[in-house]
């Protein structure tokens, strides 16, 4: 399975680089979107085949925290796939263009898989830089001064970060000099046996790496504009897949420190900085005019969220877990309807879109529902995950961090919810002339995410719940399953 | 010889905090390949023959040739010839560069006393290479800079996977040039993109995107 999941997207990728021909394109785009969501589900499943050559399996392996993510990733991925192709006609892209827009994006969706089911630190390493990479040409592709821009600092920001995650590695290496390895399962294994002094400060080397392609405050520098210039699809890429992707492999060295006993440090770490993400989104959301870096902002905020909620123990990592998947349905959702907008309205500001109900009913619908999802009001699965989270803090004997985190999520709520009742309800005659309708696949990817979305937060299907409780046990402080059987 | 290596490479980051012709950049970031090339053949018998052959191929051919040969050939191209007067004067930045070379030898005494499995001078040094080459990269404005300290903070980082004993496995290994390598590929494609499209190609120009 994992050598479908690693070689297809190159081979197809390759494929239709070469040929530049529309069929393959679609093909590759589509057909990969489908095998990777097949894969995900086939393993889940239970069904594996081992085509991988022995010395590569030790390097790719699906363990229970990777085969959620993965699996995240393909759902947003296949939704993405779907959108591309209204992207491809409504802008009218020539065959070649189309490939390079294919190759690129099959490359990005290999280089996150690389790094959810790398087995390997440094290896993980390798694949974290191959995202930022190959997402590169991918933001710049509208080929505008902005976009450039927002490319140069994306991949320079980056690149420093990760070049620093990489000096942390090094450290882990020098005080796990006994352990000899860098595999996970090792590091794991022996946590007790590496020096904590440059425990803690490869930690802090590699939460610089890792947090800044989380796009964590405060070096979430390049996220709104890179998030803001890129094409919507790949928006929705980015937010949907590649924080998580970083975030899975900062939940996988926090797993080092939880196993040695420094949890301590690496969970105020994580709280402190979600706070702080909150804090940036918080204010930056109420003045931002441009509505797609308020959803960049909005990724910032959930990332936030996600951080706080695994530096609080047992429920608060079921909450993160859960709001990992919700956050990435919704936002995707959210951005790959922020291009439905800018086709209709031709602009990226906030006051310049109105009326959008009357304009194009159903993208106004997708646009509020989503929002409310994002939002977290009842029934959807960020209400469950947030509530939660502040239920953490109570049992914590934190109430007043409880308050501040729901005085956080008042504002951005209001800031955003502000934003798109705005641009939903009022006269849209005054807006400049748009474009012509859309077609199917500019809607249905959202409403498909929209639907799974109602289905977890209304009845919780128990697989989903299984899902997350495999996830969850990935995490040694303390057993999910008692949470697990308070949620139900 | 190893030390004088060592100490060496220290000072040509020194040299670079010094001056503004970016040529000089170009040229001291292929002399660092070869001091590398020269420390990597010195510690070749504590290593196996592949990964002896694997980094003699990367500081030989990649750090000390290609790369600097192709920075060059961009630096040429677009016509770049010095730094623009950096945010803080070249006297202040050398001072700042002195004291963090300094910084560098007293993280070298201090990892000498923590007794931990690394070698103390290579350890000192490339902490001062990588917080040197970050402090340059704030400090310069031209994005050719950026690009030359980006690979130079990358060579700070090679010589601290020298100080440490444990080799990476060669998939990593292989993973981590090409990572390299793209990347300094794409650099330059965006410093010429830049520099077409914006009036001469430093941060200050950058100036698009804000939140308003």
């Amino acid at each position: 399975m994992i050598a479908l999941v690693m070689i297809l997207p190159l081979v197809l990728g390759l494929a239709s680089l070469i040929t530049r021909s529309r069929f393959v394109n679609r093909v590759s785009l589509v057909g990969t979107a489908a095998v990777l969501l097949a894969a995900g589900v086939a393993e889940w499943l239970g069904i594996d085949w081992a085509l991988l050559p022995g010395w590569l399996g030790l390097y790719f392996h699906f363990d229970g925290i990777g085969l959620y993510f993965f699996i995240i990733m393909a759902l947003v991925f296949a939704g993405v796939a779907v959108y591309s192709l209204s992207y491809f006609r409504e802008h009218r892209l020539t065959a070649g263009q189309e490939s390079v827009y294919v190759v690129q994006i099959l490359f990005f969706v290999e280089a996150m898989s690389g790094v959810i089911l790398a087995t390997h630190l440094a290896l993980m390493w390798v694949f974290v830089e191959a995202t930022t990479l190959s997402s590169a040409l991918l933001i710049y592709f509208e080929k505008r001064k902005a976009s450039l821009e927002a490319t140069w600092k994306y991949v320079y920001i980056c690149s420093i970060g990760i070049a620093l995650a990489f000096v942390g590695i090094i450290l882990l290496s020098i005080g796990s000099e006994k352990i000899g390895s860098l595999f996970f399962s090792d590091l794991y294994q022996h946590a007790a046996e590496i020096n904590p002094f440059w425990l803690r400060v490869s930690f802090a080397f590699l939460f610089v790496g890792l947090g800044t392609k989380i796009g964590i405050a405060p070096i979430h520098a390049w996220l709104p504009d890179a998030h803001s210039e890129a094409p919507s699809p790949v928006s929705a890429l980015l937010s949907g897949t590649l924080l998580n992707s970083a975030f899975l492999g900062l939940l996988r060295v926090q797993e080092i420190l939880v196993r040695a006993d420094q949890e301590t440090f690496s969970n105020f770490i994580l709280i402190l900085t979600g706070f702080l993400s909150l804090l940036i989104s918080s204010v930056f959301i109420l003045r931002v005019r441009n509505y797609k870096r308020m959803l960049a902002y909005s990724s910032i905020e959930n990332m936030g969220i996600m951080f706080i909620g695994v530096g609080l123990g047992p429920i608060g990592i079921f909450a993160a877990m859960l709001h990992a998947l919700a956050h990435s349905l919704s936002k995707t959702s959210l951005f790959l309807t922020s291009g439905n907008i800018l086709h209709h309205y031709k602009t990226k500001k906030i006051d310049e879109v109105r009326g959008m109900l009357e304009k194009d009913p159903v993208t106004g619908w997708i646009w509020i529902v989503s929002a409310l999802s994002i939002f977290g009001i009842p029934p959807f699965p960020i209400f469950i995950s947030k509530f939660f989270i502040v239920k953490a803090f109570w049992m914590n004997g934190e109430p007043w961090l409880a308050l501040l985190f729901f005085l956080f999520i008042v504002i951005v709520t209001f800031g955003m919810g502000r934003a798109v009742f705005n641009m939903t309800f009022g006269d849209a005659s005054s807006s400049n002339e748009g474009s012509a309708h859309l077609s199917l696949s500019a809607y249905l990817p959202q409403v498909a995410f929209l639907l799974v979305l109602l289905l977890v937060g209304i009845g919780m299907p128990h697989q989903v719940f299984d899902m997350i409780n495999n996830a969850a046990g990935f995490f040694s402080s303390g057993s999910v399953h008692n949470v697990i059987s308070m949620v139900r | 010889m190893t030390d004088f290596l060592i100490i060496l490479l220290g000072t040509t980051m020194l040299y670079v905090s010094a001056v503004s012709r970016v040529e000089a950049y170009v040229k001291t970031l292929g002399f660092q390949g070869i001091i590398l090339f020269l420390l990597v053949v010195l510690n070749a018998k504590d290593m196996s023959w592949l990964n002896v052959s694997f980094l003699v191929f990367e500081t030989l051919v990649i750090k000390a040739f290609v790369i600097p040969y192709f920075l060059l050939t961009v630096t040429r191209r677009n016509e770049i010839d010095r730094e623009i007067e950096p945010y803080l004067s070249q006297f202040y930045s050398l001072l700042v560069a002195s004291a963090i070379f300094i910084f560098g030898f007293v993280v070298t005494f201090w990892s000498a006393k923590t007794g931990s499995a690394i070698r103390p001078l290579y350890f000192g040094i490339s902490i001062e290479m990588v917080v040197l080459s970050l402090f340059l990269i704030v400090n310069r404005k031209r994005i050719i800079t950026h690009i030359l300290c980006y690979m130079m903070l990358e060579n700070g980082i090679f010589l601290l996977s020298l100080s440490v004993a444990n080799e990476l496995p060669m998939l990593v290994n292989v993973g981590v040039l090409l990572d390299l390598f793209v990347a300094v590929y794409l650099f330059a494609i965006f410093f010429n993109k830049i520099h077409e499209m914006y009036d001469g190609s430093h941060v200050d120009a950058l100036t698009e995107l804000k939140d308003e």
